[in-house]
């Protein structure tokens, strides 16, 4: 009695010993796994894709198709024809194969549900009469293993589409077909939802592996059943928009008063990257929920494409108290004021009002949002009324500052911070444009000045070079005709001149406020100051010099512990729902 | 059955005139793929569109490179697919069908058929929407071929376009399969950090089947890689926001397992190909070295600085690296003063160099055939870091190494012929899908190694 599957193998071996011989490496799958197989459990095995359906032959010659033979098992397939010649192809794939049959006779448990498939991809050759011959010697009682073809090309070739495994026909120099197939190699695991979870090559294929995987499923399988269900959702804690302690009464505009839908479109639109041209910039790329809603990561912005910006992204936390927008107060209103960056060629580059509203209003998503919060259609002034509610909700307080100063809680801020405050408004004169009140403080006038910091970056030349930090702790001093070479020209910053080209004007830029401060580096319109301790050394100096600075600025002669004082005050203004704010990056009202 | 014994013979015959290929450096490609053991027929260069130069949008160039064809040297195809996506690394699917091409900008992953007219690529498919299916991944980088599925590294994140990223397998017809994120301090996931950083950034990845291993490199996020070269320079915030870190991870089950401390943004990861050699090499961009990453003697895997490349005080900036196939050179390409290097890296804890040319004023990629006779290189980094004004050539060259020099065969000016910025470069064959096999043509189908 012949046996050619175990001829087939034999002959594989055989070949594999002459192929070892020739320096030709064989694939692991014949050897010893060079590593501890993961143990089963320990992975996950992701759904790759859904296993294809086909008709196919078995062995006997009887018409049946994948899916009847997928029926509560786990499944191995593997595409093969009979006379593969490749030693680290098809008979690879066998042979893992039957090593595997014969490790699990060792584990029933796992044979009873696993199945072997082995489908011809050569029906002109491999009949069922040459698959039955094939397989024959290797099945054994434990393991059900098949061998298939099919009875067309058509037949197979929908399930070679189905796996995506192309097969072309290999040719001699006279265009003659030499028998052979160039094929990728690929075994499938399925599971018993006729899901692929993994995909095996020359170099995966390994019945060690295999068992492992299958074992995973298999494991999966039994503790889905005993899943325990998935904790809830925290839940949201209803908020409201009751001024915090330390914030006035917010004024709302008499055409957009606060409501929860306005909010929840508002914050939609705040997140939503398609509100720039290409897709990638959204509000809040710029204005960071984790990072204070501003950008801790550079000192000028970059907007679509990596175009450069000339200005720090300032927070917008408490956004809605301020009367000026811009860092050089250019709008007034929220509602207009988002329109800058969303038409800015330099921030989110949408070419005109209409493209936005149009864009909006085809997003599938929006469907019927804009009805009902506003009762009309998306347009230029209900996307800003939606996203300036939003905005208006982003309000932080509660600091220890707030708890101490207004809240008369003694020990709610230390000592240090304390004297800061005397400081603060005595010696150092801060108040006089981070203005506090009796019983509320925006810490800003909501005025424009020239603290020199403009000045200074558009009058002072070039240094001959820069100490660049390229890795932690490693300086390396970089000449500026090297920087120059990979620097696009810089544009001009003249603050507040560029809106009223009056030169008393030049390098004016609005107070910012001092609220969450600390979590809202770099510093200055400009980004140039990178610390807190830096921002006060400079106004320590006076600022920096130049006809037209603020009379405000002079030295002011602290001391270094002076300086520490300020610090720890400024320190204290980190509003107490800030990580809320951030984290959720929900709104008040928001349900 | 007497079928059976021919074949049996034949297959004796075979496996010793035609010992099957195990390896190929035909651009330090996924090891789980056909590869081009003979002369290629094409070069596929990811452009990156530029403004105001012809149609200013990226594009995939098809350029035939067979000395036999009378289109030598020559732009034969050009596919425009929208927009400026900062195009950057392409793959091939495992079978070699489908080039996927990603964009780090807008996160689409362009999918090219390269097999129904390798002379004529078809854009098959595009993903767009990577970042919401991915949970927040943004910039798809390199696109790495897993059997069946392809292994994207990313390089940011939708929630600060920071450097915090992770790996997200697809399956070869464009479906999500997994996220894998890159550890950090806060979550480890399993992994052991040997030195001072977890910083879960993300670059480049390549896979150790042998020994179950994947090694994943760290770059920096969509602020820094998009933002003007100058200026985040000067930005002493951007310049905190760079990788330190290389993984090694369970390849079977993607877990991380180890963090090793690889100051200054290293870059490509080549694995050597040798059977034994259990080694992979990275150059760390800003601090230009060479570092090994190496499994010791007790089965532990280690990373190692083993070289300099050029005057690290100068930033050379060593871009992309290619190590022939013989393990015995590595090339380095350093961007600034636009030079190539070969390292003899026989001994890989002590490579030295013994070669170097100027390839123009800026360079960043190089491309090696199979045999290594032949280099490609071309010129973009990104589109913000190239060079400004007149340095800023772009450019497609092809050399040829005879063993001690380079000698240029031809050059494409990609601005001259309005295409834009030329990156990443992979080969294309007719022998890859016609079935030929000829002795010329002959083609490596084993994915082993």
């Amino acid at each position: 009695m012949k046996l050619p599957g175990i001829s087939v193998l034999l002959c594989s071996l055989v070949v594999s010993a002459a192929a070892s011989a020739a320096g030709t490496i064989l694939a692991p799958g014949y050897g010893e796994l060079a590593f501890d197989a993961p143990a089963p459990g320990s992975y996950d095995l992701p759904v790759i894709d859904t296993a294809a359906d086909g008709k196919v032959l078995d062995s006997t010659g009887a018409s049946t198709r994948l899916y009847d033979l997928f029926q509560d098992k786990v499944i191995l397939l593997s595409f093969i024809y009979s006379t593969c010649n490749d030693v680290n192809g098809c008979p690879l794939a066998t042979a893992v194969f039957y090593r595997l049959k014969n490790r699990l006779q060792q584990q029933p448990e796992i044979a009873r549900q696993l199945r072997l498939l082995t489908l011809s991809f050569n029906p002109d050759h491999d009949t069922p009469e040459i698959m039955a011959e094939y397989g024959q010697g290797l099945q054994s009682p434990g393991l059900d293993w098949r061998f298939l073809s099919s009875a067309t090309q058509a037949d197979l070739d929908e399930i070679l589409d189905g796996y995506q495994q192309p097969v072309s026909r290999i040719s001699d120099a006279q265009g003659n077909f030499t028998g052979t197939f160039s094929h990728v190699l690929r075994v499938y695991l399925i599971d018993k939802q006729r899901q692929i979870r993994n995909i095996y090559s020359v170099s995966f294929l390994h019945p060690d592996t295999l068992v492992n995987d299958v074992e995973t499923l298999l494991l999966e399988e039994s503790r889905s059943g005993t899943r325990s269900a998935q904790p809830a959702a925290p839940t949201q804690q209803p908020a409201t928009t009751q001024a915090m302690l330390g914030l006035p009464a917010m004024t709302m505009p008499t055409d957009n008063p606060l409501t929860a839908e306005k909010i929840a479109l508002g914050k939609k639109l705040f997140f939503d990257r398609r509100l720039s041209l290409n897709d990638t910039m959204s509000c809040a790329m710029c204005h960071i929920p984790g990072q204070g809603f501003s950008n801790n990561e550079m000192a000028t912005s970059v907007g679509i494409e990596g175009r450069t910006g000339r200005r720090n992204a300032p927070t917008i936390l408490n956004v809605g108290y301020l009367q000026r927008f811009f860092h050089d107060g250019r709008e007034y209103t929220l509602e207009q004021q988002i329109w800058g960056p969303l038409l800015a060629k330099n921030e989110m580059g949408n070419p005109s009002i209409g493209f936005v509203v149009e864009k909006i209003k085809s997003l599938p998503d929006y469907r019927g949002r804009f009805e009902k919060a506003f009762g009309k259609p998306a347009g230029m002034t209900a996307i800003g009324m939606a996203i300036a509610s939003y905005e208006r909700t982003l309000n932080c307080a509660n600091s220890p500052f707030d708890r101490w100063y207004y809240g008369k809680q003694a020990n709610a801020m230390g000592a240090d911070a304390i004297q800061g405050f005397k400081l603060f408004t005595g010696k150092a004169g801060c108040s006089a444009c981070h203005q506090i009140g009796k019983e509320h403080a925006l810490f800003t006038d909501q005025q424009l000045h020239n603290t020199g910091i403009g000045y200074r970056q558009s009058m002072s030349r070039q240094p001959l070079s820069h100490q660049i930090t390229i890795a932690p702790g490693i300086k390396i001093a970089v000449s500026s005709e090297q920087i120059t070479s990979v620097s696009s020209p810089r544009a001009n910053d003249l603050g507040l001149y560029e809106i009223t080209l009056n030169p008393d004007d030049r390098w004016k830029y609005k107070t910012p406020t001092l609220r969450n401060i600390a979590v809202t580096a770099p510093y200055m319109h400009n980004g140039q100051l990178t610390t807190l301790e830096q921002v006060v050394r400079y106004y320590n100096r006076g600022g920096a010099a130049n006809p037209g600075l603020s009379p405000l600025l002079k030295p002011l002669h602290l001391s270094g512990r002076e300086i520490d004082q300020l610090v720890a005050l400024l320190r204290s203004l980190t509003g107490g729902n800030l990580w809320e704010l951030a984290e959720t990056g929900l709104s008040p009202g928001e349900k | 059955m007497k079928t059976k014994g021919l074949l049996c013979s034949l297959l004796l015959m075979l496996a010793s005139y035609f010992p099957v290929q195990l390896q190929a450096d035909e651009t330090c490609m996924s090891p789980y793929m056909a590869k081009i053991t003979g002369q290629e027929d094409f070069v596929y260069v990811w452009t990156l569109g530029m403004e105001g130069v012809g149609d200013a949008q990226d594009k995939l160039v098809t350029v035939d490179v067979n000395p036999a064809s009378k289109n030598y040297g020559k732009v034969i195809a050009s596919l425009s697919v929208g927009g400026r996506n900062e195009a950057h690394h392409s793959g091939f699917t495992d079978d070699r069908q489908y080039l996927w091409a990603g964009g780090l900008d807008t996160s689409k992953i362009f999918i090219f058929d390269v097999h129904s007219d390798p002379a004529k690529p078809r854009l098959h498919k595009v993903i767009s929407d990577f970042v919401a299916r991915s949970g927040g991944v943004v910039g798809p980088h390199t696109t790495y071929a897993l059997p069946g599925r392809m292994l994207i590294t990313g390089l940011s994140n939708s929630q600060d376009h920071g450097g915090r990223t992770a790996m997200v397998e697809y399956s070869n017809d464009g479906n999500y399969i997994a996220t894998h994120w890159m550890p950090t301090d806060q979550q480890l996931r399993g992994a052991v950090k040997t030195g001072k950083f977890a910083d879960g950034y993300g670059y480049d990845v390549r896979a150790l089947p042998r020994k179950n291993v994947l090694i994943s490199s760290s770059f920096t996020g969509w602020n820094n890689y998009m933002m003007d070269f100058g200026k985040m320079l000067t930005d002493p915030e951007a310049m905190k926001r760079f990788g330190n870190t290389v993984v090694v991870w369970n390849l079977h089950t993607r877990q991380p397992k180890k963090i090793f401390d690889v100051p200054g943004a290293p870059l490509e990861i080549r694995c050597a190909w040798g059977a034994k050699h259990d080694y992979c090499f990275t150059s760390t961009a800003l601090t230009s070295k060479i570092w090994l990453i190496y499994e010791d003697d007790k089965g532990a895997w280690q990373a190692r600085e083993v070289a300099d490349i050029g005057d690290p005080s100068k930033i050379p900036l060593p871009v992309d690296i290619s190590i022939q196939s013989d393990d015995g050179l590595l090339w380095v390409n350093t961007f600034m003063d636009g030079k190539t290097r070969a390292f003899d890296i026989s001994d890989p804890f002590h490579p030295k160099q013994v070669f170097e040319q100027s390839i123009g004023k800026q360079v960043n990629m190089v491309s090696s055939s199979w045999d290594g006779k032949r280099l490609y290189y071309t010129s973009s980094l990104l589109a913000n870091w190239d060079k400004k004004g007149k340095d800023n050539e772009q450019f497609l060259k092809l050399y040829h190494w005879d063993g001690k020099q380079l000698q240029q065969q031809f050059a494409i000016d990609f601005i001259a012929e309005k295409l834009g910025r030329p990156h990443q470069m992979r080969f294309g064959a007719y022998a890859l899908y016609a079935g030929s096999n000829t002795a010329t043509d002959r083609l490596a189908l084993s994915d082993s190694r």
